[in-house]
């Protein structure tokens, strides 16, 4: 392997007045293989070029989840990302992670990220539900998510989190789900009920960035989705995310399409419908609203059929650890 | 000033678990880190703790496996403690969450590990680590214990009587120093890999409470004994875990031949970590190596095997050699791992000044001696971090605040404004520690010989020297990592100048220290400890000696050392 000059393009980020940072970008250029890890190079340039570069790090091997930054416009672990990977033309742009404060550099204030974990009540609880033993595959469910190591790399990439910063976020659902899915948790059914109030399981697009971005392999969109199937098990089926979830259920159960004409009435109720007032008449206007009395499509009965059929043995759509299939 | 009855320094498994300890006692209790709780190395341990939790095992073999490991240097009374407590100590943390992989019957499942004559590894896949740092960490996010997060320890304060007074601390995120008040103070910080240029260790292992511990007038005890791993990879120094030979895996030359058997007869890839090291070394120095490494070749496990029980080393031999262990072998060389030395304390974690204790990698207990066996460290910072938080706890109720000297803090913000004040010339910290670290791992690795340690002794007052005229690039106030890797760096040569210096004075080879001109073990003049005292007239370390504490087990006996 030969090695070539980078040049590293790097989001310098100053503490200014209280709560803000000063910008710029700086260059930087450095000689490696390309299999040479980001952070190898970061560390060459603090240490041989320039002292005042800052970026947290610990134990090079992807397991402390300190090391999480924004490489090449996506948020990857300097220290398992190499430079031949994401250099373009020989540059690599690295700032910090996205939708959290930076306190200097590509170090961000990891307070508020944390503070979302402690949210869901990150520890397990006795309770009715605790079960006594454990069996052989009683973690199947929980072994992906424990992988787990609280990079951040799914909440800088999270769409929900940029537009409502009081998501809970992927990694701190994924962690409840950990323990909605551990035998010895002994208040499964309260967690869910939790997830499913504002900001919780609901808010979530499932835009599957945090799945693509995710370093461990612990796919919190998938856990979400499952939390969500429990949590309407359960019979939490108020908030407007689950309603829309369910009148999807309902509509494909009976005619084989969505009722669009009443889907937002479901969905939002009849005050939170009058409020979108405006978007109707807009939509009017256009002649994009659907008939309120859709046919149903052919073959509906089959589809009932398979409906029945999946109630009555439903798939075991849980996750097992997934096989790596290596970058 | 903030005061709290014990003050824990460090937040990885020792720290944490003593602070819960605190939380049970309902006293206050406060955890300073200088990285976040999970962000702590113990997440790096990757293939288990042991314990003797099935029926067929019994604790007094674990106790003998490990006396024998220590190469008859281990504190005997603590190896017992260390090894009755455990199969407690793995219920309690299944208990508390952490998921352990089970067999098919549901029983907590157990592989084995070098130097045991039982498959008596605990684990959960290949993050055992991890998996029980988490778990520790959601006990004190529910015990609601403060924890001074990314805040650094730059001093251990002693009031005018030598008790313990507190800490000065250097808060990461916001450049401010304080002191904080405590009727004890409890060092977790770890080990000091780092001391070292190659070693499977975080960045952040720097040794801390080790050196604050000896120049506030805590001895430490055989920081000789620094353990080669055998399979840290050959570019990077990252771990592989010996669950992988625990599953099957052989470690072969550049040959193809699997070489083990020439050294251990009997357990081959399973002996004890210094005997393998020992053996990889020498392959390498005979020629049988290639481009300074031996190989780990898993070829055989087949495939799903591997990704079942070895998926997080798979990924870091992809991510980091480039290699997938499903097709070749690994290539990995013995690389610096573990302190089997650090602040000498009794059994219960008291060390001798009052008021200071210690537990995990950062104390020498001593339950390791002269090498630790695979599946101990884990369980050596839980159950000392157990029982040297509970007699913390015992000490700090019927202890009294002293007197925190008034210049303490003064003198720490002093010490920071003068390094940033000196002109930008001179030594970056990097290019000092990066001479020292590398002298080290030449002059004091797996086969130490007396000329290269004299030298590299002697380096260490032109090493002090220079350490003064180093300069920080970096004068600002938030998040100033230059300056905590210059305060680091007194550290680190705190503690290489006390490793050399044990290893130059102990004339004999005991377990992972190996002298190629006292090529055996001598137990009359050496089965002792060695003690590293700071000498503050010299500003340097100077040594002693302390016998070890012994239980009249005529089974512990020194005897022949094979397996």
């Amino acid at each position: 392997m030969t090695s070539q000059t980078y040049t590293f393009r790097i989001q310098r980020n100053m503490p200014g007045q209280v709560g803000t940072v000063q910008s710029h970008w700086q260059e930087y250029q450095v000689e490696a293989e390309p299999n040479t890890t980001i952070l190898t190079l970061l560390e060459t340039i603090k240490g041989g070029q320039d002292g005042t570069l800052t970026f947290r790090q610990s134990c090079r091997s992807a397991i402390c989840g300190s090391c999480a930054i924004n490489i090449g416009g996506r948020t990857r672990l300097a220290c398992k990302t190499h430079v031949g990977a994401v250099a373009k033309n020989g540059v690599v742009e690295i700032s910090p992670q996205k939708n959290q404060p930076v306190l200097k550099d590509l170090a961000i204030d990891i307070r508020p990220f944390f503070s979302r974990v402690h949210g869901i009540k990150p520890y397990l609880q006795d309770g009715p539900e605790r079960a006594g033993k454990v069996t052989s595959t009683a973690y199947d469910q929980v072994n992906h998510v424990t992988q787990c190591i609280m990079c951040g790399c799914c909440y800088s990439e999270c769409t929900m989190a940029e537009v409502n910063p009081k998501f809970i976020g992927p990694a701190a659902l994924a962690k409840a789900f950990r323990f909605v899915s551990d035998p010895r948790e002994g208040l499964k059914t309260e967690r869910l009920k939790d997830l499913a109030s504002p900001n919780g399981i609901w808010s979530c697009t499932r835009c599957t960035f945090c799945v693509d971005v995710c370093p461990k392999e612990v796919a919190p969109m998938e856990a979400i989705v499952k939390l969500r199937t429990r949590g309407l098990n359960k019979g939490f089926n108020d908030s407007a995310g689950a309603k829309h979830a369910l009148a999807f259920h309902v509509d494909i159960n009976q005619s084989g399409q969505l009722n669009e004409f009443t889907l937002m009435m479901r969905t939002l109720g009849i005050v939170g419908s009058l409020m979108e007032t405006g978007m109707a008449i807009h939509l009017a206007k256009k002649g994009k609203i659907p008939s309120p009395f859709p046919h149903s499509v052919t073959g509906v009965e089959e589809l009932r059929r398979m409906y029945e059929s999946l109630e009555r043995n439903p798939v075991d759509v849980e996750t097992k650890a997934k096989e790596a299939v290596p970058e | 000033m903030k005061s709290h009855d014990l003050i824990i320094v460090g937040a990885g498994l020792s720290g944490m678990r003593a602070a819960l300890e605190g939380a049970k006692a309902g006293l206050d209790v406060a955890v300073v880190s200088k990285v976040h709780p999970l962000r702590s190395h113990s997440c790096a341990a990757q293939g288990g703790i042991n314990a003797a939790i099935n029926p067929d095992d019994k604790w007094e073999v674990h106790a003998y496996d490990t006396v024998k490991g220590s190469d008859f240097i281990g504190d005997e009374d603590a190896i017992d403690l260390m090894c009755r407590e455990a199969p407690g100590i793995i219920h309690e943390m299944d208990r508390m969450g952490t998921p352990f992989s089970r067999n098919d019957d549901g029983v907590i499942a157990q592989r084995p590990f070098g130097g045991a004559s039982f498959d008596r590894t605990c684990y959960a896949a290949d993050r055992t680590g991890q998996v029980l740092l988490h778990t520790l960490w959601e006990r004190l996010v529910h015990s609601g214990i403060h924890v001074y997060e990314e805040c650094h320890v730059f001093r251990l304060v002693l009031a005018s009587d030598g008790h313990v007074a507190g800490l000065v601390v250097y808060d990461i995120k916001t450049g401010e120093v304080f002191g904080l008040r405590g009727k004890g103070i409890l060092l977790a910080t770890g080990g000091y890999g780092r001391v070292f240029l190659s070693s499977t260790n975080a960045t952040t292992n720097t040794g801390d409470g080790m050196a604050y511990a000896m120049r506030a007038g805590a001895p430490l005890a055989d920081m000789e004994f620094v353990q080669f791993h055998p399979t840290g990879l050959r570019t990077s120094g990252i771990l592989i875990t010996e669950g992988a030979r625990g599953e099957g895996g052989y470690l072969i030359n550049a040959e193809g031949e699997r070489f083990m058997g020439r050294y251990a007869p009997k357990k081959w890839e399973l002996a004890s970590r210094d005997v393998v090291s020992r053996a990889e070394q020498t392959e390498i120095l005979e020629g049988r190596g290639k481009d300074g490494a031996i190989f780990l070749d898993l070829r055989h496990l087949g495939r799903d095997k591997i990704i079942e029980k070895l998926p997080q080393i798979r990924h870091l031999a992809l991510d980091l050699e480039g290699v997938d262990p499903i097709d070749a072998p690994i290539p990995v060389r013995p690389t610096v791992h573990y302190s089997m030395g650090g602040i000498r304390t009794d059994k219960f974690g008291a060390a001798p000044v009052p008021g200071l204790f210690a537990a995990g990698e950062a104390a020498c207990v001593s339950v390791h001696g002269a090498n630790r066996l695979g599946g101990n460290s884990l369980l050596d910072t839980i159950v000392f971090g157990k029982i040297t938080g509970e007699h913390a706890c015992q000490y700090v109720r019927g202890a009294q605040l002293h007197d925190f000297p008034a210049n303490a803090v003064a003198e720490e913000v002093e010490r920071i404004r003068e390094l940033k004040s000196r002109p930008n010339r001179g030594l970056r910290p990097s290019m000092l520690h990066h001479q020292m670290a590398e002298a080290m791992n030449t002059y004091c690795g797996v086969y130490r010989e007396p000329v290269g340690m004299t030298t590299l002794v002697e380096k260490f007052p032109g090493w002090r020297l220079d350490y003064e005229r180093i300069h920080l690039d970096d004068k600002s106030e938030v998040f100033n990592v230059d300056l905590l890797r210059a305060v680091e760096l007194r550290n680190l040569l705190d503690l290489g100048e006390s490793i050399v210096k044990g290893a130059l004075a102990r004339e004999e080879s005991r377990g992972a220290h190996f002298r190629i001109d006292f090529p055996s073990r001598d137990d009359v003049q050496w089965r002792k400890h060695t003690l590293a005292i700071w000498d503050e007239a010299s500003q340097s370390v100077r040594l002693d000696q302390e016998a070890v504490r012994t239980v009249g087990n005529p089974e512990y006996a020194p005897k022949e050392r094979t397996y």
